[in-house]
């Protein structure tokens, strides 16, 4: 039971960091950033890249090299997914809503095929293998590895939080996804914000990224899609467009995963995980956290 | 608008009329090669050179490559030389038809691929329909041999036969309490259920815990969770090495203390890479033979080291023997004709193959699976058990 409930608290951290990127780009911009989940398969690759070219690196030294790589990756994958919303999306910004989620979905083939057609297609082996002790909590086993991405995970999500609660940039975020045009009437650079949105997003995600590859040691280039499409599903549950939302969005499906699958086996885990989906996108649209909205998508 | 309606038509008639005209030409062209007795023999493959499975798929290549080139070397097949084509499935079914089409209309006459099972079996009807016999030197799933064509030949043993060699290791070994794991192929669940069944015919081996996973994720802890609270003395993962690493890392973390043996599919250097540091030290594995595993193969790994500056992997030598069989069986029919070729085929007797003097059964599989158990032992798979 206590096992169960800490596999699902750790994978839903994975999921609550991508869907965080996912929930700020719909709440500012509604848009359904579909390549996202392929941002944090990119962010696997680019930290196995910068780890590959550091050479041979001691075991004591493994932690220090994935924090560095991490950071590093998250300025890259930060980077690109702005370069992805000036690309793809600013141009569409007034074409109807449907053309921007088409490219979208154009966007994340690009990617997935585009890091399949450099690296190739074959899965790859994570150089640098997060090792360490267990402990025993409650009659569950948990690892060091397991902690200090939880933590990292945990440190994110609160740094985010307050970045967007205490910062202008933060309150000029929150002023757009309430109202873009009249934000724009009062002064706010939208284009500006959005860029940032997109950047902070991005960087969040590709850190979930390097943190899976260092945690499961294989990456490959389809990597992206299925998680992208949980981390879609638990950014609903939460209420998307909400931030803490889309932090206990992702907890609660980990949990609810972690149950489902012990309750119908481990066959039906995405059959369950996506019933949910449809449940919540027919019974409670808003999510938890979501307030009633009068526009609709 | 209106005006485009029309332009759209012309393009898509344009494009169909191009597209039909040339599939005509490829049904054609491969008819004339088929009624022509002259030029190269053409042998097709279709197996995975890219995709999860391509490191599998280069050393099939490699095989048949060498025995194409050590047959040509020797003035080839009627007077006639090899000519050997390698496409692509990617372990994908929908590659895996497309790549099989494309193989018949270039005119091959025999087919020597079969990775993995489940992109294998939708080509079965397009060699049969074109009456191309099929010589499939590794996918074993029992489907295969279910759908009854008669131009399918397996020189690898099925999956039967594996569930059979892994139930003898488990009763050999002492193992009271099993769980079964598969990752939902057709040539995974294939080895599995047949395992449950023998199994629960023989009744001294209790089947914990038989479920399934999903392929292509990273985290398995439910599945690990459900192992754990099953407490087996042998988990038998049934599926592919991507997976299979990533559930013995898994199950390590989780401090699982029990044995853990792979079927064939998991066979590969990646299983122990994946799964990290010493996870796999002590891994069993159900795999027919390897060239590392044969008595008198040393000559052959040294020319195929030579020639492909690697040493050669699992499947290899089932390739070379694929090609063998081939050119044996046309020279016996003297003709590259399919169903001369498949009479000739069902005639072969006492053939040597690297698993044996090879006789096909009524059903087209081996007489004798040649299944034996391999051990992970300081990061690499070596013979434990020969099971005879």
């Amino acid at each position: 039971m206590t096992q169960l409930i800490w596999n699902g608290l750790f994978v839903g951290s994975f999921y609550a960091l991508i869907a965080l990127g996912y929930s700020m780009v719909y709440g500012i911009i509604k848009l359904l950033n579909f390549a996202h989940g392929d941002i944090y398969m990119l962010g696997a690759f680019i930290g196995f890249a910068t780890l590959s070219s550091f050479g041979v690196i001691p075991a004591s030294m493994s932690i220090t090299a994935l924090l560095i790589v991490l950071l590093l990756t998250m300025i890259i994958t930060g980077g690109i997914g702005v370069g992805i919303e000036r690309l793809a999306y600013r141009p569409l910004r007034n074409s109807p809503r449907l053309a921007v989620l088409i490219t979208a979905v154009g966007a994340s083939f690009t990617l997935e095929y585009g890091v399949s057609a450099i690296a190739g297609p074959n899965p790859k082996v994570f150089p640098v293998r997060l090792q360490g002790e267990t402990f025993d909590v409650l009659g569950a086993r948990i690892s060091a590895p397991q902690i200090v991405l939880m933590a990292i995970a945990i440190l994110l999500m609160l740094g985010l939080n307050s970045y967007i609660q205490r910062t202008s940039m933060g309150r000029a975020m929150r002023a757009i996804a309430l109202d873009s045009k009249g934000s724009l009437l009062m002064g706010i650079n939208v284009n500006k914000v959005i860029t940032w949105t997109f950047f902070i997003g991005s960087a969040l995600a590709g850190a979930a990224g390097v943190m899976a590859g260092a945690y499961y040691g294989k990456i490959d280039f389809l990597m992206g899609f299925i998680i992208g499409l949980k981390a879609f599903t638990a950014a609903v549950i939460g209420g998307i467009g909400n931030i803490k939302g889309a932090m206990l969005g992702g907890l609660l499906l980990g949990l609810l995963e972690a149950f489902g699958s012990q309750w119908l086996g481990g066959e039906w885990r995405d059959v369950f995980t996506f019933a949910v989906l449809i449940a919540f996108l027919t019974l409670k649209p808003t999510g938890l956290l979501g307030e009633r909205v009068t526009e609709r998508v | 608008m209106k005006l485009r309606i029309p332009k759209v038509v012309t393009i898509a008639a344009v494009a169909a009329t191009i597209l039909a005209t040339t599939g005509c030409g490829g049904i054609l062209g491969g008819n004339d090669t088929k009624t022509s007795d002259s030029g190269p023999i053409k042998i097709a493959a279709v197996i995975p050179l890219s995709g999860s499975s391509a490191p599998t798929g280069v050393y099939m290549k490699n095989g048949m490559q060498m025995a194409v080139d050590e047959i040509n070397a020797k003035g080839g097949v009627l007077g006639r030389q090899l000519q050997f084509d390698a496409e692509d499935e990617a372990c994908d079914p929908t590659q895996a038809a497309a790549a099989a089409n494309k193989a018949v209309s270039n005119g091959a006459v025999i087919s020597v691929g079969g990775y993995c099972s489940g992109a294998t079996l939708p080509t079965l009807p397009i060699f049969s329909k074109a009456n191309i016999p099929m010589i499939i030197p590794a996918a074993n799933s029992q489907e295969l041999v279910n759908q009854k064509l008669p131009n399918v030949f397996l020189i690898n043993g099925t999956g039967t036969q594996q569930a059979a060699a892994a139930v003898k290791f488990m009763i050999k070994d002492g193992v009271k309490s099993v769980a079964l794991v598969d990752d939902n192929t057709s040539y995974s669940k294939d080895i599995a259920a047949q395992t449950k069944k023998d199994l629960e015919a023989d009744g001294g081996v209790k089947v914990a815990l038989a479920t399934s996973v999903t392929a292509g994720e990273s985290d398995y802890s439910s599945v690990v969770h459900d192992i754990m609270g099953a407490n087996p003395d042998m988990l038998y993962w049934t599926g592919y090495y991507q997976e299979g690493g990533l559930i013995i890392n898994q199950l390590k973390a989780a401090g699982y203390k029990g044995k853990i043996m792979v079927a064939d599919g998991s066979v590969d250097a990646s299983l122990i890479e994946i799964s990290g540091g010493t996870n796999a030290d002590g891994v069993f594995a159900t795999m027919t033979q390897t060239p590392d595993t044969i008595k008198g193969a040393e000559t052959w790994i040294a020319d195929y080291t030579k020639k492909f500056g690697s040493a050669p992997g699992p499947y290899s030598t089932q390739s070379y023997d694929a090609v063998r069989v081939a050119a044996e069986a046309i020279t016996k029919a003297g003709s590259t004709d399919g169903t001369k070729v498949i009479a000739a085929l069902e005639g072969i007797d006492g053939f040597q193959l690297f698993s044996g003097p090879l006789k096909f059964t009524p059903e087209h599989t081996l007489t004798n699976g040649g299944f034996q158990i391999l051990v992970v032992k300081g990061g690499k798979f070596v013979l434990q058990d020969t099971l005879s």
